[in-house]
Formats: C-alpha cells, sequence, structure tokens
C-alpha cells in the first residue's frame, strides 16, 4: 500500500519557452494541506492543472495512487459557474459524475440536494440557493465554486487561490472547513495560497515555487502549533 | 517651443503608418459599401411622366381618414387568428430549431453534420416568406394551417442559425468545469453551457415572435390566413383605403405592444445575467 496519493517524479512544465519548475518531486501524504506558493506566473495554477491531469508535463511525469472510485476534483481560480442556473443547480453540479445523465436529466436526486444545501448553509449561502450565480457577489461566487466541487467528494482537492476574494473571516473559516473536510474522509488538499499567514496557519506542508529559477522550488514540513 | 505641440512626443515615439494600414476590415467594407450603393444610383429611374409626387401623396394619403372603425370586430378577429398563427409557428419553430441548432454548432455537432445542417439552415432562409406561404397554400389549401407551416419553416431558418450562434459563443468554461469534475457530455451541456444560453435563446424566441405577428400579417394576402386577407380585400376595392387604414392601425398597435413587452422582457433578462438586478 503506497502512503501517498499522489507523487511527481522529476516533473517539469515549460510554457512559451520559459520553464516554470523543473525537476519536482513531491509527495501528497493522505489527511494532509499542502500549501503552493510564490508569486503571481510563477506557475502554481499550471502545476495544480498538472496535477488534475488538465495539462501534459513537459518531462517527468504525475503518479496517483488513488483506488478506482475516488477522484481529483479542483477549484478553479476563475471559478467557472453557469451564470443562468441557480446557485443550488450550481453546487449540484458537483455531483454530476455520480448519476447518469437520464436520472439527473428532470431532477437530482434528494439526498444529493440536501448534501448541496448542507455545503450552501455552512458556506453562508443559505438564503441564496435559487438566485442566479450572476446575481451573487465575488466571494460569493467564490464560495459557491467551492460548494460545486466538495460535492463531487473528492479524494484529492485542488484548489486555486479558494480564498483570493473572500474576506479575512470567510477566508479563514473556508480554509478550516476545507480542511476538515479533506482529513477527515482521509483525504488531502494542495491549495495554492498567497497569504503567508494562512499558510502557517493550516498548511502541514508548504510547496515554494521560486520565479528566478525552475529547481529552486522547496518543500518544506510545518510544524503545527496548537490552536487554542 | 516642444510644449506648444503635445503630440510631437508621440509623433517621434510611433512613426507614421502608411496609409494604407489604416484600413482595416470595418473601414474596407464600409468604403465598399458606400463605393456600391452610390454606384448603384444611376440604376434608380422614375417613370419619366412629368408626375405631381406630392399631389399624388396627399390625394392617396386623404383617402386612408378617416379609418373605418365599423369593421373593428371583423378585424379583431383577423387579427386573433393573425396573432395565433404567430404563437403556434414560432413554438413549432423553437421545437425544431432546438434540435437542428445542436447539428449545426460547431462545440457540439461533428464535422460532418455540421455543414449539411448549415447549408439546409442556409437554403431555408434563401425563401422568403411570402414564398413559403404560397408553397404552403398550394399544398395545404387557402387556410390559416397554411400560414403556420410557412411560418415555421421561415422561422427555422433564422432561429436555428441564432440558436447555433449563440450555444458557440455561450461561456463554455461552466461546461469543462463540469466536466473535469465527472459529469457526461449531455450532463455538461445541461447543466454548463444551457443555462448561459437559455436567456440569451429566449431573447431570441421573443424577437422570433414579435417578427412572426408582424409576417402573419401579411401572408393572409396570398390565402395563408389572418389579417393580411383583409388587407388585400380592402386594398383591390377601390374606394376602402380607410378601412384599410384602420387594419393598418390595429396591426400597429398590436406590433407596438409586442415589441415594448418583448424589450422589457429582454432588459430584465439582461439585467439579470450581468448581475446588475438580483
Amino acid at each position: 500500500m503506497n502512503s501517498s496519493l499522489l507523487e511527481t517524479q522529476g516533473l517539469g512544465l515549460c510554457i512559451s519557452q520559459r520553464w516554470l519548475f523543473r525537476n519536482l518531486d513531491i509527495s501528497i501524504p493522505p489527511q494532509s494541506f499542502v500549501g503552493v506558493t510564490g508569486p503571481s506566473g510563477v506557475g502554481k495554477t499550471s502545476l495544480l492543472r498538472l496535477l488534475a491531469r488538465d495539462l501534459q508535463a513537459d518531462e517527468g511525469k504525475v503518479c496517483s495512487h488513488l483506488q478506482s472510485g475516488q477522484n481529483t476534483a479542483m477549484i478553479f481560480q476563475d471559478l467557472q459557474l453557469a451564470d443562468g442556473a441557480s446557485a443550488l443547480n450550481n453546487a449540484l453540479g458537483g455531483c454530476l459524475g455520480r448519476h447518469s445523465g437520464i436520472s439527473t436529466f428532470f431532477n437530482f436526486p434528494t439526498p444529493e440536494k440536501e448534501a448541496a444545501n448542507n455545503w450552501l448553509e455552512k458556506f453562508g449561502l443559505a438564503g441564496k440557493s435559487r438566485q442566479w450565480a450572476s446575481t451573487l457577489s465575488r466571494g460569493e461566487r467564490q464560495r459557491l465554486a467551492i460548494c460545486r466541487t466538495l460535492l463531487s467528494n473528492p479524494r484529492l482537492l485542488l484548489a486555486d487561490e479558494p480564498v483570493a476574494s473572500l474576506d479575512s473571516e470567510w477566508a479563514g473559516k473556508t480554509l478550516q472547513i476545507l480542511k476538515d473536510s479533506q482529513t477527515q474522509k482521509g483525504g488531502s488538499l494542495v491549495c495554492s495560497l498567497h497569504d503567508e499567514d494562512q499558510v502557517q496557519r493550516f498548511a502541514d506542508f508548504v510547496l515554494r515555487l521560486h520565479p528566478s529559477d525552475p529547481t529552486s522550488w522547496s518543500w518544506e514540513t510545518l510544524t503545527k502549533r496548537t490552536e487554542s | 517651443m516642444e510644449l506648444g505641440n503635445p503630440h510631437k512626443a508621440d509623433r517621434i515615439m510611433k512613426p507614421d503608418l502608411p496609409w494604407h494600414s489604416r484600413f482595416d476590415l470595418l473601414g474596407v467594407t464600409f468604403l465598399l459599401f458606400l463605393a456600391a450603393a452610390l454606384g448603384a444610383l444611376p440604376a434608380i429611374e422614375g417613370s419619366g411622366r412629368d408626375l405631381d409626387y406630392l399631389g399624388n401623396l396627399s390625394r392617396f394619403a386623404a383617402q386612408f381618414f378617416p379609418p373605418d372603425w365599423s369593421i373593428l370586430d371583423r378585424t379583431l378577429a383577423g387579427l386573433l387568428e393573425t396573432v395565433q398563427i404567430a404563437l403556434v409557428s414560432t413554438l413549432l419553430a423553437i421545437f425544431l430549431s432546438f434540435i437542428i441548432s445542436l447539428g449545426a454548432s460547431r462545440n457540439v455537432s461533428p464535422a460532418w453534420l455540421l455543414w449539411p445542417t448549415r447549408m439546409l439552415l442556409n437554403m431555408i432562409r434563401t425563401i422568403p416568406s411570402l414564398l413559403w406561404a404560397l408553397l404552403a397554400v398550394v399544398i395545404v389549401g387557402s387556410n390559416s394551417l397554411a400560414g403556420v407551416i410557412a411560418l415555421t419553416l421561415y422561422s427555422v431558418g433564422y432561429l436555428a442559425k441564432f440558436f447555433s450562434e449563440t450555444f458557440e459563443s455561450a461561456d463554455l468554461s461552466a461546461q469543462k468545469a463540469l466536466q473535469s469534475l465527472g459529469a457526461g457530455r449531455l450532463q455538461a451541456f445541461q447543466y454548463g453551457l444551457w443555462p448561459n444560453a437559455r436567456p440569451i435563446i429566449w431573447s431570441h424566441c421573443l424577437w422570433m415572435l414579435e417578427y412572426n405577428v408582424r409576417s402573419a400579417s401579411i401572408i393572409g394576402y396570398v390565402g395563408a390566413g389572418g389579417i393580411g386577407l383583409h388587407l388585400k380585400l380592402y386594398a383591390e376595392s377601390a374606394d376602402s383605403w380607410n378601412k384599410f387604414s384602420l387594419v393598418l392601425l390595429c396591426i400597429l398597435v398590436i406590433v407596438t405592444l409586442l415589441d415594448f413587452a418583448g424589450e422589457k422582457i429582454r432588459k430584465s433578462i439582461r439585467d439579470k445575467l450581468e448581475g446588475t438586478e438580483s
């Protein structure tokens, strides 16, 4: 049995003739929060897309040790919501992978609707579930995108700056919910973050990418302070 | 001295472009249009006779007034039939167009289906509604069913094109996001693309309904039902221009009402989609 959910071996990505990172060897252990940091444009989003198999690596590879039925899901930086659909239907989009097109053609199964409503409530969107996504504020849209991805119940959650549009209270709350929901089911979370305080507070490991040298990335284990 | 010419620095930084590079596609097509329109002027000829244009117009227009209100009941009945033809044909056209538009959308349909479907739509659009009406009257006889058939076919040519363009230009990101979360093609279309396209599609449907009420008013001229038959009868009898004007007045009222309602609905859809109204 492998002790990691996912690992990379000598991973490298070159975009527009510039190497973002090379020789990247990391391993994502179960029940862990991995923070990815670095200045804008350093390649955080590209790395997450590589881990999600949405991009092809230019060298090295990504090895998944997830068992069948366990999935990877991503929270996109640009949210990618359906503007003309209600918040509830957007959130329910996360459960589509578990059901056939026919069974979700007219309606969603009741347990899924209950689960979606639970997530919406947790993220302060309970009163807005019938509203079109286009009418929500940026922060609400970001929380809605998180609900959708969480409903897909991923073992490995890849979050691309999931708290960028949230105020500090919701940012902390959101990261805590993400961390709890992943660790409780033995899953992990890889999350790109800009705020060093958030990294120190929530991450178990941190991958730092540097813009000057694609091979000078660093991987640190953070010792957790016990929260009072 | 340079202070007196604020553009000088710009000119030094950015050497003047050659004259022809200032014409982009927009400029060139506008110039071509202008040249062609002016070139077409000699083709427009009068009868060559020395006619009193203004006198003719005022004598003819005077016959329209006052409108003959005694035929209001008959006119309203004809108008109702016109609206009914427009409603039924628009509904049928929406249904058919939705299916056909999927075949004509680049991001939904395979190439072997795409081009034949687009060709078919081009062919349908080539035929004007009055000609469709003539064809339908020949096939099913002179009645409102002919009007429904004619306007349905005519509308499909436009609506299916509008729908497919909407599917092609709609925001695809939600569809892709759902696929990455495990949704199938149909599910990603239904819950990712369709909600983004639906408001615009509904806008097109309302526009088509307005358009069809206008069209349904004239196809009766060739026997395809509705108020057009009244127009034809009054136009052909020499002294009925005041009845003709009442029919026109009624059409104007209904079209204006529809236009007003359609614009209101379209605006509220637009506002909701842009998030400027909750």
